[in-house]
């Protein structure tokens, strides 16, 4: 049981990896990112577990900051892919305005709260 | 929002404005006394004392109790800044004057001496009970004292008593010690214990009572022992001083001259206590003694001068008050260890003692607790035979503003090292992005 | 080139519904500006009731001392001794609406002064509040629905009683946010635009600005997405319109310093973290399933579903332990009378004791909505017709609200652009249905033997023109003076229902299905005569039902009209006759008045955010007046302010209140017991009272005096004689009594200069000296 689950995952492993392969360099770049944002996320957080949520603000703009720029580079993803038919219309430089002025705004806020 | 910082320098304020002409808080000694007598003899009998104010300033003017003439005041203004009542026997006063006028008269904040004897009428009886002192309501009722009488000629007159059982006042009855009895024929009155106005200067010793000397005893007195007062003294809210006594006699030449042994006693005294008694506790009743005024009520922040109109939680501050103390001419800096000024809230947050500078100014600093809300300063200085001192002064303190929190806190650095660095991540990406395209 | 020409046609038509449709557009803002003025109109330009006097005052403050001032401001006028911390405990969106309205307009050199801007801003909220729900409704059903809609809220009692001219609340701006915000979330979720997302969020700041009920918002659009997710309605745009609301938003609402950490840390805004950490799940199902084979996908499912499960529990029980370590369990005390009606009247009397938290009664509901009540359901079947995610929100917003409205009047008010949506949805639809059926119709009638017109496309094309018509007609309609409003209808109902099935099947079937002529026109007049009456019902609503500023009161009677001015007398003789820095004590609700008009400190105001101050004033006021006095001093009360209507029978005096104030007063001070003042269960003052009522401080400052005034001291409030007529005062003194006694002020008496002796008439004196001092150890709560 055991092994056929293991097995399992690791054909799922290989085809999530070359079903993966096949995402255009942007993409790439944009899930990159992605992945920064929620490991600085992801390193914030153990921090506050260690030291303490004292300058709660601080913390929470730190944290919401590399969460919104996961997301909004998520929303990104979503509307520059050319697999997805929702948004066959909206040509992705109308999307990366759109994400940049998203961006904008997140972080004015940001600088805003994090003092 | 104009927030104009209101002071409070109430010396029980309430009657503030009524205090006017010759007395005034600038110079709050009485100078012109209206002696009303039930008959002219008083005038002679009672020469000493009399002379006693003339020589010290005073401005006597005598009249007899039902004199059609009385009258205290004029288009609304006192004509006299004290009332020495010797009219025991007065069932109505003349003139204008009335229970309520003499009430009024004390209201107003000026001074009034009361002497009552065996024969004192209702009316003296009444304005007494207004000011907290209830004589024995039967009227032939003496004070009879079978062990500390004063042992004169006529040996037996217990009524005639020698009582040397002061107040403990050096404010009331003066630094110098009152080392003869004093000297006492008269009726006894009582006083409420509640009632905090009100203080027992002479009081008589354990074994007296009040009765009727003619009378055989027939049911146990109603005072007596230590409860009964034979001179009060009363400080009005508004400091308004009152001396009653239950013996016009005790004012008499006779007895200031006379001297005494108490009996039981050895030592004879020349002359009897009761000058000295009744100089000094005149020089009390008419403000030659123990009347304070605070004044210059200063707040400001440590290092500053200029007095804020509002103050911020944990600031450090300071504050000085001044009080001075009326010697019968001049103002003289109060020098004591006790006052105490209260950061008060609904209940005091800080309660501190002032030091002074034996040069009157008292001061502190202390730091503005961890609480936003309207505070006041406020001294409460009452101490037994000074005139109170209640000031109160509103101060606001506010919260931080949102711009004086600490800011960069070194535990938050990572917080800001992350938002930061997802700012560079967004220009790099913003690059890199547009750059592979 | 027919289909080109058709095309040609077809966009000047759109061309000109366009045109017509913003002319329409103006016109229903004016509509909705002017509706309102029957106030300034009837009355004067006031500012209205309580709360808009705080708003004032502080508008006042803003544009005096600018934003950093107000943003810092401590207001030690108010909650004396305690202070009220204004820039950190007020919703600022309405103020500084008003303050840039006011500052934008002097930099235009029209100076107007403070007070009009606020007394007008309502108004012209309003009139944006419907163009904001035009937007929401053209997103869902179209321009047809949307214009009706915007309409019928142009005109709805139930938001007219809050945005009258003077009015000058909160609600009056969040009403529009709250709609807005809703329109760019669906205009977000149709389109997929980061941009409208962008603005979604700050329009949701807005609206956290504006007003507490921004928790409906961040409550309901996760419950809608939630329901997308549930349904299989799950899309990329979806998750376009929610994550980024919920990032933004949130660190957005964080930054009202009133919301603050709220934003995080409160249970109401968890459903919206749970949702979106949900959502994330879900789009991450999606993404891997687009990108695998369907049997590999089958394996990962059941990988992530195990691993799923455990990281979902493991989030959950983070969540409960956090709801559970926040105070009140994460819930506050109106929120929590939301879910369980009962709960405010059980536990927290304040909240009990507005007037506008109870549940509203059956009338309420047609007072306030009128028959658009009986259009909602018509409105909520057409929106299932085909149900997108536009329409499915609607119905959600709606069956929310409807629920919340049951809970507390004053949330009726969110109920009202819900079911103004449903209802321009029913009447547009119906509208179509009818005049497409007449439409078809026609042409028989003129040529019966011409056939059913043909096939689908030139159907549709009809359908088309029809809709256009039907906007050319309600446009006619409204500009002929607005007073052929369009539509309800009660019996509509029934004809409706078969109505939209057979406009289903029509389209499933490819065939129209048409009403006999007759009928259709039947219906479509007895839809205006039912526009009409609630047009009539609405302006009767505006210019009569909730026009009246409650500051000036009128009345009408046989002799004509009798004003009563009174407030303003009382605190114009405050504000004259008393030291600045004295403080006045009053029931709460008149706080605001007084600090906003006669600029004198208060103990307590409407902003009831300290129980036990309020329980103190309320324990000063039902106890015996040495009692009250004592604690009053220890106040540094000067002044005692009673609101009395038993000369003029103005029922909402304080006798009236009286029970709520010792209920709050016993709820933190245990010896004021509640049926110490009723006799047998019955609040009454007159013979039959109990002594505790007729020697209560709130008794005695109201009716002293009065016997003086007929001789009988008749009570026109409570049509009764008074119990005790004749008595003294021995603690306060009357210093002013308005022409109508409606407001009676009182000083404390300072304490006697000196104390009496015992003997004679004062033999009780010595005992109540000591009784003082025990009622002061006992009673008051200071000491």
């Amino acid at each position: 049981m055991v092994k056929t689950t293991s097995k399992d995952a690791q054909d799922l492993f290989r085809a999530l990896r070359s079903a993966y392969a096949a995402t255009p360099t942007n993409l790439k770049i944009i899930d990159l990112y992605i992945v920064f944002a929620i490991m600085t996320a992801v390193i914030q957080v153990v921090y506050v577990g260690i030291v303490g949520s004292f300058p709660f603000n601080s913390f929470l703009s730190g944290v919401l900051s590399c969460v919104g720029t996961a997301v909004l580079a998520v929303c990104l993803r979503i509307q520059v892919n050319k697999e997805n038919k929702e948004f066959k219309d909206l040509p992705p430089e109308r999307a990366f305005a759109d994400f940049v002025l998203c961006n904008v705004v997140l972080h004015l806020v940001i600088m805003n709260f994090i003092g | 929002m104009a927030m104009k910082l209101s002071i409070f320098v109430a010396l029980i304020a309430l009657l503030l404005p009524l205090l006017s002409t010759a007395f005034s808080p600038e110079t709050p000694t009485d100078r012109r006394i209206l002696v009303l007598l039930d008959d002219q003899s008083i005038k002679s009998s009672h020469s000493i004392f009399f002379k006693s104010f003339q020589t010290r300033g005073y401005d006597l003017d005598f009249r007899l109790a039902d004199d059609p003439k009385i009258s205290l005041q004029r288009y609304g203004q006192y004509l006299y800044d004290g009332l020495i009542l010797f009219s025991p026997q007065a069932k109505r006063f003349g003139g204008s004057l009335d229970l309520a006028g003499v009430l009024e008269f004390v209201d107003s904040g000026r001074d009034l001496v009361i002497a009552a004897d065996g024969a004192a009428s209702d009316l003296i009886r009444d304005i007494s009970t207004e000011c907290g002192v209830d004589f024995d309501v039967d009227s032939a009722a003496m004070v009879i004292d079978h062990t500390s009488y004063a042992v004169s000629k006529t040996d037996g007159d217990h009524t005639l008593i020698a009582s040397d059982e002061f107040i403990q006042s050096d404010v009331i009855l003066g630094s110098e010690k009152i080392e003869a009895p004093v000297i006492f024929k008269g009726i006894a009155h009582s006083l409420n214990p509640a009632n905090s106005l009100v203080l027992k200067v002479l009081s008589a010793s354990p074994s007296a009572y009040s009765a009727n000397p003619e009378a055989e005893l027939s049911s146990p007195p109603s005072m007596s022992g230590s409860s009964i007062s034979l001179v009060s003294v009363v400080q009005a809210r508004n400091n308004a001083r009152i001396l009653i006594s239950g013996s016009l006699d005790l004012f008499s030449d006779r007895l200031f001259g006379s001297g005494v042994q108490k009996a039981g006693s050895e030592t004879t005294f020349e002359k009897s206590g009761n000058e000295q008694f009744v100089t000094e506790l005149s020089k009390w009743v008419f403000h030659e003694r123990g009347h304070l005024k605070a004044v210059s009520i200063q707040h400001h922040k440590v290092g500053e001068v200029v007095e804020p109109a509002m103050y911020r939680i944990k600031d450090e501050l300071e504050f000085s008050v001044e009080i001075y103390e009326w010697s019968g001419k001049s103002w003289q800096p109060y020098v004591s260890d006790d006052v105490q000024v209260q950061f008060y809230m609904m209940s005091p947050y800080v309660l501190k003692t002032l030091s002074t500078n034996q040069k009157g100014l008292y001061s502190t600093s202390f730091k503005v607790p961890d609480v936003y809300g309207v505070f006041q300063f406020k001294v409460e200085y009452h101490r037994l035979g000074y005139t109170g001192l209640s000031l109160s002064k509103q101060i606001p303190v506010r919260p931080f503003r949102h711009n004086e929190y600490e800011r960069f806190i070194t535990t938050a650095f990572p917080y800001y090292g992350g938002s930061v660095s997802m700012m560079a991540g967004f220009f790099v990406f913003t690059i890199v992005y547009l750059y592979n395209k | 080139m027919a289909a080109l020409e058709n095309a040609k046609g077809t966009a000047l038509r759109y061309a000109c519904g366009n045109v017509l449709s913003f002319f329409i557009l103006i016109l229903i803002g004016v509509l909705a500006f002017s509706i309102r003025l029957f106030s300034v109109i009837k009355y004067e330009s006031v500012i209205h009731e309580f709360d808009p006097y705080f708003n004032y005052r502080v508008t006042q403050f803003l544009t005096k001392n600018g934003i950093y001032d107000f943003w810092n401001w401590f207001d030690d006028r108010t909650w004396y001794p305690l202070g009220r911390v204004i820039g950190g405990t007020v919703y600022p969106g309405l103020t500084l609406t008003a303050g840039s309205l006011w500052w934008l307009l002097n930099s235009l050199n029209i100076p107007l002064s403070v007070e009009t801007v606020c007394v007008f801003t309502a108004p012209i909220f309003s009139a944006n509040a419907a163009w904001a729900t035009y937007l929401l409704t053209k997103e869902v059903k179209g321009t047809g629905a949307g214009l009706t809609a915007a309409v019928v809220l142009a005109m709805v009692p139930s938001y007219i009683s809050r945005s009258v001219a003077g009015s000058y609340d909160n609600e009056a701006v969040a009403i529009f946010a709250l709609i807005f915000t809703f329109y760019l979330y669906i205009k977000t979720l149709n389109t997929g635009s980061l941009f409208y997302a962008t603005l979604n969020a700050l329009a949701y700041f807005y609206m956290v600005c504006s007003w507490g009920g921004y928790t409906f918002i961040i409550n309901l659009i996760p419950m809608h997405v939630l329901l997308c997710i549930v349904t299989g309605r799950y899309s990329s745009r979806l998750y376009i319109a929610y994550a980024p609301l919920v990032v933004l938003g949130t660190l957005l609402a964080a930054l009202v310093p009133v919301v603050g950490f709220n934003a995080v840390m409160t249970s109401e805004h968890f459903a919206s973290f749970l949702v979106f950490i949900i959502l994330h799940v879900v789009a991450l199902v999606y993404y891997i399933k687009g990108i695998l084979s369907p049997k590999m996908f089958k394996v990962a499912v059941t990988l992530v579903v195990s691993v799923g499960v455990v990281v979902c529990f493991a989030m959950m029980a983070v969540l409960v332990a956090m709801v559970a370590s926040s105070p009140t369990k994460g819930w506050s005390g109106r929120s929590l009378s939301l879910l369980d009606p009962t709960y405010a009247s059980k536990y927290i009397p304040i909240i009990a004791s507005v007037s506008e938290h109870q549940p509203p009664t059956w009338p309420s509901y047609f007072m306030d909505i009128n028959v658009l009540a009986f259009l909602v359901p018509a409105g909520i079947i057409s929106c299932f017709l085909p149900l997108s995610d536009a329409s499915s929100f609607v119905v959600l917003y709606i069956v929310t609200s409807v629920y919340f409205s049951g809970v507390m009047v004053r949330l009726m008010l969110v109920l009202a652009p819900a079911a103004c949506i449903m209802s321009g949805i029913a009447l547009s639809e119906a509208f179509s249905v009818f005049t497409r059926s007449i439409k078809f119709q026609m042409p028989k009638l003129l040529d019966d033997s011409d056939p059913v017109p043909g096939d689908i496309t030139s159907g549709n094309s009809v359908v088309q023109s029809n809709q256009t018509k039907v906007e050319k007609h309600s446009a006619a309609d409204k500009s002929e003076g607005t007073l052929k409003e369009r539509p309800q209808k009660k019996s509509k109902k029934k004809e409706k229902e078969p109505l939209e099935k057979a406009s289903i099947k029509s389209q499933i079937e490819k065939k129209l299905l048409v009403l006999p002529l007759e009928s259709s026109v039947l219906a479509i007049l007895l839809l205006v005569l039912l526009g009409a009456f609630y047009v009539v019902h609405c302006v009767w609503a505006a210019a009569e039902a909730y026009s009246a500023p409650s500051i000036v009161l009128t009345s009408h009677s046989h002799d004509g009209l009798h004003v009563f001015d009174d407030f303003r007398e009382a605190y114009a003789w405050l504000s004259h006759n008393t030291e600045v820095n004295d403080k006045v004590a009053s029931w709460w609700d008149y706080g605001y008045q007084t600090t906003a008009m006669a600029n004198r400190t208060v103990i307590v105001d409407n902003n009831t955010w300290n129980n036990t101050h309020i329980a103190t004033v309320g324990t000063a006021m039902s106890s015996p007046e040495k009692a009250a006095w004592d604690i009053f001093n220890s106040l540094d009360v000067k002044y005692v302010l009673v609101v009395f209507g038993g000369l003029v029978g103005y029922p909402s005096d304080d006798i009236n209140k009286f029970l709520w104030m010792v209920r709050i007063g016993g709820g933190v001070f245990p010896h004021i017991k509640e049926p110490d003042y009723l006799r047998d269960g019955q609040y009454r003052i007159d013979s039959q009272a109990t002594p505790t009522m007729l020697n209560c401080l709130m008794y005695k400052l109201s009716y002293y005096r009065f016997v003086e005034t007929d001789g009988k001291g008749f009570d026109r409030v409570r049509r009764t004689e008074i119990g005790k007529k004749y008595f003294k005062l021995s603690h306060f003194e009357e210093v002013f009594t308005t022409h109508h006694w409606m407001v009676r002020i009182y000083k404390l008496k300072p304490l006697k200069n000196r104390i009496r002796g015992k003997t004679k008439k004062s033999k009780s004196s010595p005992k109540t000296s000591g009784s003082k001092k025990d009622e002061r150890v006992k009673k008051n709560p200071w000491h």
